[in-house]
């Protein structure tokens, strides 16, 4: 499945206005300006997405997933890279001394930033497309991609079959991390994604 | 719980009260924190954690409004994660980030901070699929946390010690990089003045080495402490660590100084190996009143690096000093050695310049000596009676055999002294010459020809020749008809250089010159000159000693001879780079050799 070029700028745009929510929220937080970068979103089939996430990813992943259900319903993952995910807890813990790597506060504060993020994409759904989501309790994985999709897409309920892959950038005070935002959902779903997005165009036209 | 919305819509009433049931009997027993509100954020629920570890029972709480209960919650810009959480979002609320959301005191021994850390999240309450109001799960990270900080801190200390050991290792001046070292470790440590003593063996005073964070004033107190004085004297004198917790409360006149200057925590440290004291390090808290534990284990540590590096230096020192003196005895054995050598040669020289002129001067005098004793015997012999007459006779001998000795000592320290210039000499050649010299050399004296060309200088080799000859005339046996026979042989190499002078492997009846250069140099062909007589022969334990001088075989008394010319042979073959030598066997003869290198 491609995005028409009017489906992909819609889409874009709906995301980056959760991103703006996103954004203040972590900016509110650490107290330092956070900027998320204006994302790259394109439609992948579920069984592409770990082959190009390889060709950007190394080794493993820290990946927050939060599983949503509702009219859409799917699975939601911010990827980072392992070392990327240690540098980004840095930056947002002062306190943190450089050695301690990726321990359990670590982890905690990687799942916060994660379910930020998550939540103000998913969140788009609800207060832009009027689709009341319901989300379970983010978790944190430390896995390779492969292992990640394998165990995200086999307890799923219904079978997902598209990703909707967000490139994402966070700037923070003269760093610069990268990670993926990917939102995966069965056909219905994204069906339903696409009707509720020309509503919403509809209503924006009006 | 499950926040899923799409959880049964037509619950019963019945299975409803199974789902409070269930939050409830959660709420008992669960390890965390939890507290419901309704949609209106007023407190519906408060378990029992949560009484246990506040202070607020339920009955203080329940009803109440959740941000007047806790209004930081609003000024710390929580109170938006509830209004998600009716929105139906989750929020995860990270302790290092947000470190609690409700202020409840610690119980941990060595928390970070008074409050309880927290990891919390909110999510919304949902019955039947509406969603209710919120429900908050606190669990108590504080444990975890501070063995993390623990463990980070242990890291640290692991961290600087390492690098303290990898300077401390390779320095030429420990004192020195532990001052560049340790303003770099203060920061991480609860100290912020150091110094260090260095303790001087010859007069038992501590002196000032290097120091950070003391005042100029305090500085020239603690610039020399004589045994057992200042704050870190007893340190010296014990070898134990020393720490002064709350130094402002202290009335020790010791640290009446360091008080002054508002240090509040002192510390020393020895800086020792073994019983050897080298110094004291000791560190002061301007606003700590106490040293942790770890970081007390940690400067512990560090003194004894810096003893070991010190320790190290001593020894290097010791061994540098051990080898400079060995060397000095070395060069002065050898300069010794030199000077003896070069007296010795002068003496050799003096000895032998004398020897020549003793001979060379006595040789007038003996030749008047023998004149006059000619004279008086042919002219004035009829005058004397026979005694006198035979008196004469002997003073006549006596004086001839003196100037044969003279003569003969005199060829002595000439083949000594003279230049060497070697050239191809035929053998067979001044054999021949010799011949006609003596009448038994004619009748007795066979060669074998052909004898050979050497490498020889000839009046050198003639005279040993001669003198060899003339040796076996003299030591001819009287029952024998004297018979020389002079043959040579071709040989691969000299005799010295196929058996090596080992001390043991010494021929004592083998003489000769430098033996070749190397071993590796090319091989020379030699020829060995034998004069072989058939003559009274040399008893073995002579046999080594005829070669010096003014030795002479046993049982060769009755022999005229002066002793002189196989000490001239051995001498000239010397000096030509040659070798000579003897086997014998008394009553059967004696075969002396000559080897010269082939021309």
């Amino acid at each position: 499945m491609v995005l028409t070029i009017p489906q992909k700028d819609a889409l874009t745009e709906l995301i980056n206005i959760g991103y703006g929510r996103a954004a203040s929220a972590l900016s509110e937080l650490t107290g330092y300006r956070v900027v998320l970068e204006v994302p790259q979103v394109a439609i992948h089939e579920i069984d592409k997405v770990a082959p190009l996430l390889a060709t950007v990813i190394n080794g493993e992943v820290a990946a927050v997933n939060q599983v949503f259900s509702g009219p859409i319903a799917g699975n939601a993952l911010l990827l980072l890279e392992e070392d990327a995910a240690i540098v980004l807890s840095g930056l947002f813990d002062q306190e943190r001394a450089p050695t301690r790597g990726f321990d359990a506060s670590a982890r905690e504060v990687i799942t916060e930033i994660g379910n930020i993020l998550l939540n103000a994409c998913l969140g788009v759904f609800g207060n832009l497309l009027h689709v009341q989501v319901a989300f379970a309790v983010p978790r944190l994985h430390v896995e390779t991609v492969d292992d990640l999709f394998t165990s995200i897409t086999g307890d799923a309920a219904e079978k997902l079959t598209y990703a909707l892959m967000i490139q994402t950038r966070f700037s923070l005070r003269t760093s610069d991390v990268s990670g993926y935002l990917i939102i995966i959902l069965g056909i219905t779903s994204l069906d339903r994604l696409m009707r509720e997005l020309e509503h919403w165009e509809g209503r924006q036209l009006e | 719980m499950n926040p899923h919305p799409s959880a049964p819509e037509t619950v019963s009433g019945g299975a409803f009260s199974a789902h409070d049931a269930v939050l409830g009997w959660v709420e008992d027993i669960a390890p965390y924190g939890i507290f419901t509100t309704d949609d209106t954020f007023h407190v519906q629920s408060w378990n029992q954690w949560l009484t246990a570890r506040s202070g607020l029972s339920a009955p203080d709480l329940v009803g109440q409004f959740l941000f007047a209960k806790f209004p930081e919650l609003r000024t710390r810009g929580i109170e938006r994660r509830y209004q998600n959480a009716l929105k139906g979002e989750i929020s995860v609320l990270s302790a290092a980030l947000h470190k609690y959301l409700l202020p409840f005191p610690t119980s941990v021994h060595n928390a970070p901070g008074p409050h309880m850390l927290q990891t919390v999240r909110i999510a919304p309450l949902v019955v039947r699929g509406k969603i209710v109001g919120t429900i908050t799960i606190i669990e108590d990270v504080t444990e975890r946390e501070t063995q993390a900080a623990i463990l980070q801190r242990q890291q640290q200390h692991d961290h600087m010690l390492s690098r303290a050991l990898s300077v401390l290792l390779r320095t030429t001046d420990p004192m020195r990089d532990i001052e560049e070292l340790f303003p770099s470790f203060t920061p991480a440590l609860g100290v912020d003045a150091f110094f260090t003593h260095l303790s001087d063996p010859e007069d038992n005073i501590l002196r000032l080495s290097a120091s950070g964070g003391i005042p100029a004033r305090l500085k020239e107190e603690l610039a020399a402490l004589p045994a057992g004085t200042g704050p870190c004297g007893s340190c010296g004198l014990t070898h134990a660590p020393t720490m002064v917790r709350g130094l402002r409360d202290n009335a020790d006149p010791a640290y009446s100084e360091l008080r002054a200057s508002g240090m509040r925590l002192f510390a020393s440290f020895p800086v020792a190996v073994g019983e050897h004291l080298h110094g004291v390090l000791s560190v002061g808290s301007y606003h700590h009143d106490a040293l942790p534990a770890d970081e007390t284990k940690f400067l512990s540590t560090l003194a004894q690096y810096l003893g070991i590096a010190m320790e190290r230096l001593r020894r290097e020192a010791q061994l540098i000093t051990a080898r400079k003196t060995l060397q000095e005895h070395a060069e002065g054995l050898e300069t010794k050695v030199q000077e003896r050598t070069a007296l010795l040669h002068e003496m050799i020289a003096q000895l032998e310049s004398f020897s020549y002129t003793v001979a060379h001067d006595l040789r007038a005098p003996i030749r008047a000596l023998q004149g006059y004793s000619e004279i008086l015997s042919e002219d004035f012999g009829h005058l004397l009676p026979d005694e006198g007459k035979f008196t004469v006779s002997r003073l006549a001998k006596a004086s001839k055999r003196l100037d044969a000795l003279t003569r003969d000592l005199l060829r002595f320290s000439k083949v000594a002294r003279v230049d060497v210039e070697l050239e191809p000499v035929n053998i067979a050649e001044i054999v021949e010459e010799l011949r006609p010299y003596s009448p038994e050399f004619q009748t007795a004296l066979s060669v074998d020809l052909p004898l050979g060309t050497v490498l020889a200088q000839r009046t050198l080799l003639q005279q040993c020749i001669a003198n060899l000859l003339e040796n076996a005339v003299k030591f001819a046996n009287p029952r024998e008809h004297l018979r020389i026979q002079v043959r040579s042989e071709p040989m691969a190499r000299p005799t010295a250089a196929a058996a090596p002078l080992t001390p043991h492997a010494f021929n004592p009846a083998t003489f000769g010159g430098p033996r070749p250069a190397s071993a590796d140099a090319p091989e020379q062909p030699w020829f060995r000159i034998w004069i072989e007589d058939n003559g009274i022969g040399i008893p073995e334990r002579a046999r080594a000693k005829i070669f010096g001088i003014f030795e002479r075989s046993a049982g060769s008394e009755h022999v005229e001879g002066t002793g002189i010319g196989l000490a001239i042979v051995a001498r000239a073959m010397q000096q030509m780079g040659g070798f000579c030598g003897v086997e014998s066997q008394v009553g059967q003869g004696s075969r002396f050799w000559l080897e010269l290198p082939a021309a």
